[in-house]
């Protein structure tokens, strides 16, 4: 490959260097007020939150509405088709996704929000377009044991 | 509010800097910019230190950064605004200069990222929106996120992989002349077409490295700057700030950064300019899609025809702006801390004219633009600067 022509000048500069005491993070994620979007996930559902006072629609979820201060919410569930705004395929992965085959993270437009989730199924993602229609539902994700949501294309094959 | 100019700028070599601890890397630009200043550290009033910090083993490096610099008295103020951070630490250093706190101030930029291996700093920078709902769940790295705008941006104007290519080509040519720069060589179009895939449709020549660096810059009153007799002080004329959601499904598209467009608003509303006023400037190029879409949101050029601009040279000298002379983050490259402070670095140097001939932008009106972006546009400064 190109970029590892060693005649080309870069700051490389290397020196002895010894390991750090190692630090681990794990992380205790409180999702009490949101707990209802996670066992949705579970179900095959994806929910968004709307305030019952103002009416304002909150895609993730949140308990809290900042606009009129009311902590008043009702779940509402999304639809299960959306169309395709944006998308990538992820090549370099990172920390906690080394184990993951390259995969399509994509943003469609559900109703009156944007979903995130990952695109399934695509073999080339360069005949993916913006504006594809996408059928979203739910995926359980061993590795991480986690449900996410996923999308497929709904009227052809990539 | 009192004016206030800069009077020295100084910045470590750029690159993989694995000969150095965080703390001799910062020393490294403090000591530059105080001899451009003509001042030791007894002269400066306070230090503000900018660093993400999340990729080195020292989690808290403001105050050993200033017992090494030898500020050990000086109350460093430690900042963080994720890849803008350079420009907050400024942010806060100006605001105590302009408000009469103290009339001599030094922000310090510094980043070690090469401490830890490209997985993990994948895993530091993919946190750098909504953890909890978009990283958690989908694995979304900074390329990736960059990436999404790409595809849109391609997807809504016609874009092409080529004008995106434009944008490094450019920029490695004037990272070719400058010796600080991480990367020192000319790139062609093809090399970076056919460069291996990041987050497609972004290309590893499409992004900017990981990178150890540091830069600073001192920063005075206009009657301290009369006092020290600075011959040739760079006026800061405006700091424009702005911000947008960390979700970025909640977003009003992927065509452009919000927190670019009102940051520039505001900055060239205070400071009494217009975009076509600018002659030089360091834009915010962490992906090439992320400088085609300043030149729009920056109001270079319209909204849709940033490939158009740097496919026609109108960002190159002899162009209607001449952007990133330094190679930007893509050349120079990118250590999150100190990045927005060697921006300033850099259009101090030109504004002063004491850039090497083939990259000193021609300036009739000396007046330069810094474009720095937090995240994928969680934060957006634009700091205009006149001598």
């Amino acid at each position: 490959m190109a970029e590892k022509k060693t005649s080309r000048k870069t700051v490389k500069m290397e020196g002895p260097t010894i390991d750090s005491v190692p630090i681990v993070y794990r992380h205790k994620i409180p999702i009490g007020r949101v707990v209802k979007y996670f066992d949705g996930l579970r179900e095959g559902r994806i929910y968004a939150t709307r305030c019952k006072n103002c009416g304002t629609v909150y895609y993730p979820p949140q308990i809290d509405c900042p606009y009129c201060g009311s902590s008043d919410v009702e779940w509402i569930e999304l639809p299960r088709e959306g169309v395709l705004e944006t998308f990538t395929k992820v090549y370099a992965r990172p920390q906690g996704y080394e184990d993951f085959e390259p995969y399509i993270v994509a943003i469609a437009r559900v109703g009156d929000v944007r979903v995130m989730g990952w695109l399934m199924n695509v073999k080339d993602e360069r005949c993916v377009r913006v504006g594809d229609e996408v059928v979203l539902g739910t995926t359980y994700i061993d590795k991480h044991n986690k449900y996410i949501i996923t999308m497929q294309l709904k009227n052809k094959q990539c | 509010m009192r004016r206030v100019g800069i009077v020295g700028v100084g910045m470590s070599a750029f690159g993989v800097r694995n000969d150095v601890a965080i703390q001799e890397l910062a020393w490294e630009a403090v000591k530059e910019t105080l001899a451009d200043a003509g001042l030791t550290q007894r002269d400066i009033e306070i230090s503000v230190v900018g660093s993400a910090g999340t990729r080195t083993y020292e989690l808290y490096p403001a105050v050993p950064i200033n017992e090494y610099s030898g500020f050990s008295e000086k109350g460093p103020i430690r900042v963080e605004a994720a890849c803008a951070t350079g420009s907050a630490s400024l942010t806060v250093a100006y605001n105590m200069v302009a408000s009469g706190f103290v009339d001599i101030a030094m922000a310090i930029g510094v980043e070690k990222m090469n401490e830890v291996d490209t997985p993990t700093s994948l895993a530091v920078g993919g946190r750098g929106g909504n953890y909890l709902w978009e990283y958690h769940f989908y694995g979304t790295t900074f390329p990736a996120y960059y990436a999404l705008y790409a595809t849109a941006h391609m997807a809504m104007y016609g874009t092409t992989e080529e004008q995106l290519a434009l944008v490094r080509v450019k920029n490695q040519k004037y990272a070719a002349k400058n010796p600080k720069a991480q990367f020192q060589f000319e790139v062609t179009v093809d090399e970076v077409l056919k460069s291996r895939p990041i987050a497609w449709p972004l290309k590893l020549y499409d992004c900017s490295a990981i990178t150890d660096g540091a830069a600073a810059v001192v920063i005075a009153s206009e009657d301290a700057i009369k006092k020290l007799k600075v011959d040739t002080p760079v006026w800061i004329e405006a700091i424009g700030y702005a911000s947008d959601t960390a979700n970025i499904t909640r977003r009003e598209n992927y065509v452009g950064l919000k927190a670019t467009r009102l940051a520039a608003q505001m900055a060239y509303k205070k400071a009494g300019i217009e975009p076509k006023d600018v002659e030089v400037a360091e834009v915010h190029d962490c992906f090439t899609i992320a400088e085609i879409m300043a030149y729009e949101d920056l109001g270079f050029v319209e909204k849709g025809l940033g490939g158009k601009f740097i496919e026609e040279g109108q960002s190159d000298i002899g162009g209607k702006v001449a952007v990133n002379l330094s190679g930007g983050l893509l050349g120079k490259g990118h250590p999150l801390g100190a990045t927005g402070l060697a921006m300033i670095y850099e259009l101090t140097k030109q504004l002063r004219e004491e850039r090497e001939r083939d990259r000193q932008a021609p300036l009739k009106r000396y007046i330069g633009l810094a474009h720095n972006i937090g995240g994928t546009g969680h934060y957006g400064y634009v700091t205009i600067l006149r001598r």
